[in-house]
């Protein structure tokens, strides 16, 4: 096991792009963990000074102040803790349910199998966002209830992907072996087939954690998400269009960091794929 | 060679995209054609299924009421009825008609049309129902001959004249030839036009719009200057609209711009912005259900620490009007001699420290799509939490505020919202918002005060406004000193013309949207 | 054989995934906490006329009735009327499925008129400064936020440069409705101040939504093109001395471009949903904006209506490049 990460870390360091990816996404986590003593004006997550209001970039504030006069910057630090939290906690929720779910599928050929991957489908027919903004709308706009309405429409995703990748490494030699053996169907599925297709997994839930950020922020942005006075970053797009073009700080700042945080897992995730899932190096090429 | 082909093509590609986004928009309209950018979309064009601002042109531009509220402050004038009776007991009103109203396909205006109208109100139960369930009943409603018509209310109402103007008057005899299934006609009058307005329906499209023509023969004639056509065009998005207007793509739009907004318009040489004090509050519900907010000093604490200068001038830049009572300083029978709460968190403190039950989280409601009302809450907010104390903020959707503002588990602990004009009267404010029997549907903080109600009762049936005028005043300066709810500020209307627009009356009931005073220099 | 046995089973799943679609949809749509009732007999409305209102809708009857009620009203083409608009459902729908649909054809083809070349060029010039440039475009296409995107465009574009409308369709009514595309039926009618109102309002939320698919479609066409490149039979020809051009059009590319038409299928898909959040940010008056509101007003039979149609769109879409590849590559796992 440290031999795998080790390597995994070597390979990660030499792929120039994918280690942009690793350094984005520590920064984040960086930034997340250690906003209050980065943060300038810290206290402006609550606390407003209206007579400041909408005032342009200086040394006092790096990105200027927002509609209640508050320090974009501070803010910025602090709502990537919630992004970090809501895609964290999302995609855990949507591997949990999505990865069983399709290891059964994909396992056992009856009907059952067929009705869970038909429920999924049903997930997927429907566009994601119009789920999830449906959802959060009937629960109501907060933290806990945007991570809700990702983790609902993200898991058929995983019970796809697990789905597939079943069928095939059951085809596997060694798997056809263990079940000739009498292996009991878990220990084929915990010890043999999980294992092979890690790998996939580790790859799509990197990429999915970019997508799934853009959607919390796409649900922010439409006033799903946590409410004010809340950094999030979707959120605070939304408030600045009022103010546009002449605030245009306020708007850059907040989608420049959601930009820069899914570049870095879609990097990683694409270097991750090149290393460990050698069926679709492909997309990397020569 | 293939590798030069490509790149030519691409960059011919790239030229022909790029060189697409160079085509201006075209806004090459009629001269005298209006054009209005409007922050609601119309759904229908029904009058009688509505009863809000945001869509309130198309029922005063289609069609006529027999009263209409002009100018601002809003006088009550004839329009479709030349003049009216009350009987001596105040329950018969008595509406003459004017012999020379047509309706847009040319039939006479009659007293048949307006029972017709009103038992339509009474059998749909929307729009402006609600106005006249404890007035008028079904059948009540008599044409004495083709001209007069008699409203026989339920008891005297001093308030019904004032109603009168939302009965907008339909084609009887043209919608009824388009009833389906007994809907009277609400099928084919969400699209269509039975009414005698100024100007006449020319295309709808809910997507986009609507507009019409000016209808040559309305019964008030028209002056040498007037607009040829009208349209309202949906543009929900803020800035589209001003940035619309400043380069002459509009002519007008709704004058509850954000300040920052209206300073870019003011800056610009294409647009003029006329300034009115309109009729519109914005206020914090108290929910005198929970069991903290009976607590008289708890109401106090929460009513001095408003930050009302700062919210007003700093986030409003100065833009409205302070207005410290449950009704607006500019209509009559308000406590103008009451100066009412002042940001203060000494004395908040003070009010503070004589509650003596334990204070929990409380939630502070606000509107999602209305920045102002997020601003406030986190202002608000922003003091309290220096009170010590824990709030939460809620933001949803109008359709889920209004909901929950009818049920007493469900209503926010204290929401933050406008009270509109519907009716120029003190009782659209006070008198709905505290009045007991309003309680769970227009009274949403369920704040019952017997002495105050007795006031609102007693002004409601009461003919004489001076009388009515005392009432009010006592009524409201009762509901401050109990900080029955927090009244930050009355509206100021900055309505956006063109520079060209001439003849624009602004009244709260209508925000100057009324185009038949309207023509272009 | 296999093909019609993948079209069979396909099919028969087809009306019980609908049928789950409903369901879904109405679950989540009838326990929103919002009152469309109350919401439609606006804020001076009193309590017994929202009951009314609530029985003359069928609100009062239990869920499960309402339920049966709509799927046998969607069996014989009616979605309900729209609690807030007034009108049938599939009026609405109908009226505004051109404006997305017009958009997100002319976003899937300019992506992959630029997407194809460009991911050609990729594969060719790999690791050349072409490569790195086009490779730093892809992974942005995917990583930006396309309601960031659209209000960066707005900014740059309708604000500063005012080259192009801030929002919306067409200035005015548009021209005669035959098809409802504007750009088509403006070039059938030869009214060119309506083509070119249409196509400048169309230039931002294309770029918006094309800019993301682009990039899918060039990454997926360079691997695609690598793959034939690095086959066996590609290095055969070269070593026959075939000319590189035609080796390029006449090998590489059709063999990449099977999978690329998989792909814009797909993108199709996906760019349908993308109109939900452009659509709200560009005011585009089409399906993507009616479901926004739609949900904002509560109004049940909208979303569900909404949901069903792009759903069963997502559905068939699916089901066709499912067909599609199957006839193709016959090595697919089905």
């Amino acid at each position: 096991m440290f031999e795998t990460v080790k390597f995994l870390i070597k390979k990660l360091v030499q792929d120039r792009t994918a280690a942009i990816g690793v350094f984005l996404i520590l920064s984040l986590i960086l930034i997340a963990i250690f906003a209050p003593i980065l943060a300038t004006h810290p206290a402006d997550i609550t606390e407003f000074h209206p007579p400041e209001r909408l005032q342009g970039p200086s040394s006092e504030h790096y990105f200027g102040t927002d509609r209640m006069g508050s320090d974009i910057y501070s803010r910025l630090l602090y709502g990537a803790r919630i992004t970090i939290a809501i895609a964290l906690i999302a995609i855990s929720v949507s591997v949990i349910i999505g990865v069983p779910i399709g290891l059964l599928a994909g396992y056992y050929r009856n009907w059952v199998s067929d009705a869970l991957m038909r429920v999924s489908d049903i997930f997927l027919a429907v566009p994601q966002i119009i789920l999830a903004i449906a959802i959060a709308q009937t629960l109501g706009p907060s933290i806990q209830n945007v991570i809700l309405a990702l983790s609902a429409t993200y898991w058929p995703f995983w019970t796809r992907l697990v789905y597939a990748e079943t069928r095939s490494a059951l085809n596997e030699p060694y798997v056809e072996a263990s079940i000739a053996l009498g292996a009991s169907p878990s220990r084929v599925m915990i010890l043999h087939v999980l294992p092979n297709i890690s790998s996939s997994i580790i790859v799509r839930t990197t990429i999915g954690m970019g997508g799934t950020i853009l959607t919390a922020a796409a649900l922010g942005f439409l006033g799903l998400g946590p409410p004010p006075p809340s950094p999030e970053w979707g959120r605070t797009i939304a408030e600045s269009r009022e103010f546009l073009p002449e605030a245009w700080w306020y708007a850059a700042a907040p989608g420049i960091a959601i930009f820069l945080v899914v570049m870095g897992f879609n990097l990683l995730g694409d270097g991750l794929r090149d290393i460990l899932d050698p069926r679709t190096r492909r997309s990397k090429g020569g | 060679m293939f590798k030069i082909n490509i790149i030519k093509s691409l960059t011919l590609v790239m030229a022909l995209i790029l060189g697409g986004t160079m085509i201006t928009p075209t806004g090459l309209e009629a001269k005298n054609k209006f054009i209005f950018a409007n922050s609601s979309p119309y759904d229908t064009m029904d009058p009688h299924a509505l009863y809000d601002v945001g869509r309130v042109a198309y029922r005063i531009n289609l069609y006529d009421g027999l009263l209409r509220w002009l100018d601002n402050p809003p006088k009550l004038s004839p329009w479709l009825a030349d003049s009216y009776d009350i009987s001596e007991d105040g329950t018969s009103y008595t509406f003459h008609l004017n012999k020379g109203a047509t309706f847009h396909d040319g039939s006479p205006v009659e007293a048949s049309d307006v029972v017709y109208s009103i038992e339509r109100i009474l059998a749909l139960k929307k729009g402006a129902y609600s106005l006249f369930t404890k007035s008028v009943e079904p059948g009540s409603t008599k044409a004495i001959d083709a001209h007069t018509v008699q409203f026989n209310l339920v008891e005297a109402s001093s308030i019904f004249l004032a109603t009168v103007p939302a009965i907008h008057i339909l084609n009887s005899s043209l919608v009824q030839s388009h009833e389906v299934d007994g809907d009277l006609g609400a099928k084919w009058l969400s699209q269509n036009d039975a009414g005698s307005g100024s100007f006449e329906l020319d295309r709808y499209d809910p997507a986009i719009g609507f507009s019409a023509k000016r209808f040559e023969n309305h019964f008030m004639g028209w002056g040498d200057k007037y607009l040829d056509e009208i349209e309202f065009r949906t543009v929900i998005e803020i800035n589209s609209r001003v940035l619309g207007l400043m380069n002459g793509d509009f002519h007008g739009t709704d004058g509850y711009l954000p300040q920052d907004q209206v300073k870019r318009l003011e800056a610009s040489d294409n647009v003029n912005v006329q300034v009115e004090e309109s009729m519109r509050i914005f206020y914090v519900i108290l929910n005198h259900n929970r069991e903290i907010m009976q607590d008289i000093n708890f109401r106090k604490a929460l009513s001095y620490a408003f930050d009302y200068d700062s919210f007003i001038n700093d986030i409003l830049g100065g833009s409205v009007a302070r207005n410290p009572a449950p009704m607006p300083n500019n209509i009559w029978g308000n406590p103008t001699e009451e100066k009412g709460y002042t940001y203060d968190m000494d004395k908040a403190r003070e009010y503070l420290a004589k509650v003596k039950k334990p204070i929990p989280e409380f939630v502070l409601g606000a509107l999602a799509g209305y920045g102002q009302t997020g601003q406030a809450a986190a202002l608000f907010q922003n003091s309290l939490t220096k009170l010590g104390l824990k709030t939460r903020i809620v933001e949803e959707p109008w359709s889920v505020v209004s909901k929950k503002m009818r049920d007493e588990q469900q209503m926010y602990d204290s929401l933050f919202i406008w009270k509109s004009t519907y009716y120029a009267d003190p009782n659209n404010w006070i008198g709905e918002l505290y009045s007991c029997d309003q309680i769970g549907a227009r009274n949403n903080s369920w704040y019952c005060n017997p002495e105050v109600d007795a006031l609102l009762n007693a002004a409601r049936v009461e003919p004489d406004q001076a009388k009515r005028a005392v009432n009010y005043k006592k009524a409201a300066k009762l509901v401050m000193d109990d900080a029955g709810g927090i009244f930050v500020y009355n509206t100021v209307w900055f309505g956006p013309y063109n520079k060209d627009v001439k003849g624009v009356r602004f009244s709260p009931i209508g925000n100057a949207q009324e185009m038949r005073w309207v023509y272009f220099d | 054989m296999r093909i019609l046995y993948l079209i069979f089973n396909r099919l028969v799943w087809f009306f019980p995934t609908v049928f789950g679609l409903l369901l879904l949809v109405f679950t989540i749509s009838h326990i929103i906490p919002a009152d469309p009732v109350a919401f439609l007999a606006g804020d001076n409305a009193t309590n017994e006329q929202i009951a009314d209102l609530r029985a003359q809708y069928g609100f009062d009857k239990p869920l499960y009735i309402q339920f049966i009620n709509y799927v046998l009203g969607t069996f014989q083409g009616d979605l309900g009327i729209s609690l807030y608009t007034q009108r049938p459902i599939s009026d609405d729908l109908l009226g505004r499925l051109p404006a997305t649909l017009e958009l997100t054809f002319v976003s899937v083809l300019i992506s992959a008129i630029l997407g194809v070349p460009l991911g050609v060029i990729a594969a060719v010039y790999r690791n050349s400064v072409a490569d790195h440039i086009l490779r730093l475009i892809t992974v942005s296409g995917l990583a930006i936020a396309s309601f960031w995107l659209a209000i960066l465009f707005q900014l740059f574009f309708a604000m500063e440069l005012q080259w192009t409308p801030l929002q919306g369709r067409i200035d005015g009514w548009g021209p005669d409705h035959i098809t409802g595309f504007f750009l088509l039926d403006s070039l059938l009618v030869g009214d060119w101040e309506s083509f070119g109102s249409a196509f400048s309002h169309l230039v931002l939320p294309v770029a918006t939504l094309a800019f993301p698919a682009m990039a899918t479609i060039m990454r997926f066409t360079r691997a695609g093109v690598l793959d034939a490149i690095n086959s066996n039979y590609v290095l055969y020809e070269q070593a026959m001395g075939f000319p590189e051009r035609i080796i390029i059009w006449k090998y590489i590319l059709r063999n990449a471009l099977i999978g690329t038409v998989t792909q814009i299928g797909l993108i199709f898909g996906l760019l349908l949903a993308g109109t939900v959040v452009v659509e709200a940010v560009f005011d585009w008056p089409g399906l993507g904006l009616y479901a926004v509101q739609s949900i904002m007003n509560s109004d049940y039979n909208a979303i569900m209506g909404f949901t069903l149609i792009t759903g069963t769109m997502f559905i068939l879409i699916n089901l066709l490049v499912d067909v599609l590849q199957g006839v193709m590559d016959p090595r697919s796992e089905l």
